[in-house]
């Protein structure tokens, strides 16, 4: 069942179209990343998902409904969505007291949700005097102060520093490990690659796959590495394929585009001795890249007889 | 309602600004008592012993309105400087409502700088009436009824600050609007027009609180042709005013989008 459905979404701000068309959903219980370079429309579409900004056209719902007409949206889905959004002059602990009595949460309920983002020792000092990082732990304890079933993080892991990002990927393990539904938006696939179970790219506004990493892992382009003494007669076999990538590395011709045993049954052709041949396993952060830099190169349009997002990124 | 009002009320209460402001307001209206206090009786002021010049040391309270003013302003205009709209409208998507608690809260603190700035006129008044052994000629009743008058025109002109700071969302900009238009606009326009001076917002709540056409500290001076409003129509005409840009926020700036 689908926690969140995004149907036809379209934001215009002015003549800019921020998202185009937009459909996707998220199952309930899954850990999902929200990926795109930055001004994909990522952020704008996390804002209509939660009321704040309206939409041009289609929907944005969770649980079926729109945020505005949730009954208990704060203790059904936390949400954190900028690290600065907290008045300077107020206390951690004073921050999440006014959260707290938004939902009927409790001092526990604060201590707990201090203590899980290892906030609990500057709880009483002014969030003016905090790093991005504290803030963003700051944001991340207010989407957790109620317990909620729905988590919406974008781009949490802004500002950290590496030990920061090595505290986010355990904390979004943990969440995962609960049952909980996570949709995380980040510009850096590596960033919740080790935690999400699907991810949902976007390019200009516009879907460019939604699918598992595995599937992802699967469209990037192995890298065969092989060993000759003739990488030059090699190199010249391989470039009459248009489709074939090759470079040579000293002995070594590295080949993207065709498999070691189309290389092997090539170089055999030609009679040129191979080695050793190895193949690289497929970059996830590759193949994010390739889909999203395929479609910010061409347009990408709906209908039967154009290129589909997926087809026209590869 | 009443939990999003707690909310704005814990809001007010977790912020340097707050208290910062009210002390401001209070400080202010005591050195304004001092400074008429001590010329009563020499040129143009009553003397302390008679019933107007004891009147002019204790309806001094325009700057802890002023203050409360600037408050509502600051506590809604504040909202979208610090980004904090988003977490607000996450808590209460019915933006309508939170307008609603933001103009209730604000004027309930409101009572406390009205109230701060009569305790004090009224205690640097009497302070004065007693060192120099004068008759306190100004009877109770009237000098309570100046002070529920600076409570309520405090509490008025913050409920119309949070509503004018939830339509200017520029803080600074609201900020010194305000201020020019209590320290000068009005002053300059109610001395044009002495007929449109009681009915200027600021001026009506001054006048709440017992102070002269003109007289509530930053007024316009020299004679006037009008009289003050009734105090019930001030009242209600300064809440009118707030109700009514409260009703422009709720259908332009609150349904704006928060980005």
């Amino acid at each position: 069942m689908s926690t969140i459905e995004v149907r036809g979404l379209t934001k215009r701000f002015g003549t800019v179209i921020a998202v185009d068309g937009l459909d996707f959903e998220v199952d309930s219980g899954s850990v999902v990343g929200f990926l795109g370079p930055n001004g994909a429309g990522k952020t704008t579409t996390l804002r209509v998902l939660l009321g704040l900004v309206a939409p041009t056209a289609g929907t944005a719902t969770i649980n079926g409904h729109p945020y505005a007409s949730l009954p208990d949206p704060v203790r059904l889905v936390g949400a954190a969505l900028e690290a600065s959004a907290c008045h300077p002059g107020r206390s951690a602990r004073n921050h999440l007291r006014i959260h707290a009595l938004a939902g009927g949460a409790g001092p526990r309920d604060i201590n707990r949700a201090l203590d899980a983002v290892e906030l609990s020792d500057v709880a009483d000092r002014r969030v003016g005097g905090f790093s991005l990082g504290m803030r963003q732990r700051l944001g991340l304890a207010t989407a957790l102060l109620h317990d909620p079933e729905i988590l919406i993080l974008d781009e949490p892991a802004n500002g950290l520093d590496p030990e920061g990002v090595r505290w986010l990927r355990r904390t979004l393990r943990g969440l995962a490990g609960e049952g909980r539904t996570v949709l995380v938006s980040s510009h850096i696939l590596a960033e919740v690659a080790q935690t999400v179970d699907r991810v949902i790219i976007l390019d200009r506004g516009r879907l460019v796959t939604q699918s598992s990493l595995a599937e992802l892992a699967a469209r990037g382009r192995r890298t065969v590495r092989v060993r000759t003494p003739e990488s030059r007669r090699l190199l010249d076999a391989l470039g009459a394929r248009e489709d074939i990538d090759a470079r040579g590395v000293g002995d070594w011709v590295h080949v993207s585009g065709a498999t070691a045993e189309e290389v092997g049954l090539l170089a055999a052709r030609h009679a040129i001795p191979i080695f050793e041949a190895t193949t690289d396993g497929a970059d996830l952060e590759d193949a994010f890249l390739a889909l999203t830099n395929g479609a910010s190169g061409q347009p990408i349009r709906r209908g039967g007889a154009d290129q589909s997002p997926e087809e026209a990124c590869r | 309602m009443s939990r999003l009002v707690r909310i704005e009320l814990l809001k007010l209460r977790t912020t340097r600004l707050t208290f910062g402001l009210l002390a401001i307001g209070t400080a202010l209206c005591a050195l304004d008592a001092v400074l008429r206090d001590a010329r009563a009786g020499n040129g143009r002021l009553p003397p302390l012993d008679t019933a107007a010049g004891l009147s002019n040391g204790l309806t001094v309270t325009g700057f802890a309105m002023l203050m409360a003013w600037v408050l509502g302003v600051t506590m809604a205009s504040g909202e979208f400087r610090h980004q904090t709209a988003t977490l607000t409208y996450l808590q209460a998507p019915a933006r309508s409502r939170v307008l609603r608690a933001k103009m209730i809260a604000s004027g309930i603190v409101g009572l406390a700088f009205g109230a701060g700035g009569a305790a004090a006129t009224t205690a640097v008044s009497m302070i004065f009436v007693a060192a120099r052994a004068d008759p306190i000629s100004v009877g109770s009743g009237t000098i309570v009824r100046y002070a529920v008058g600076a409570i309520v025109g405090a509490a008025l002109l913050a409920a119309l600050g949070a509503a004018l700071g939830s339509v200017i969302r520029g803080q600074l900009g609201a900020v010194i609007g305000v201020l020019v238009w209590a320290l000068f606009v009005e002053s300059i326009v109610g001395g044009l027009f002495n007929s449109i001076g009681p009915f200027l917002p600021f001026t009506a709540a001054t006048t709440l609180a017992g102070a002269r056409l003109g007289g509530g500290g930053f007024g316009y001076s020299g004679s006037s042709t009008a009289s003050p409003l009734p105090f019930l129509a001030a009242g209600l005409l300064v809440a009118a005013m707030a109700v009514a840009i409260g009703a422009v926020a709720a259908q332009t700036t609150t349904r704006r989008d928060v980005t």
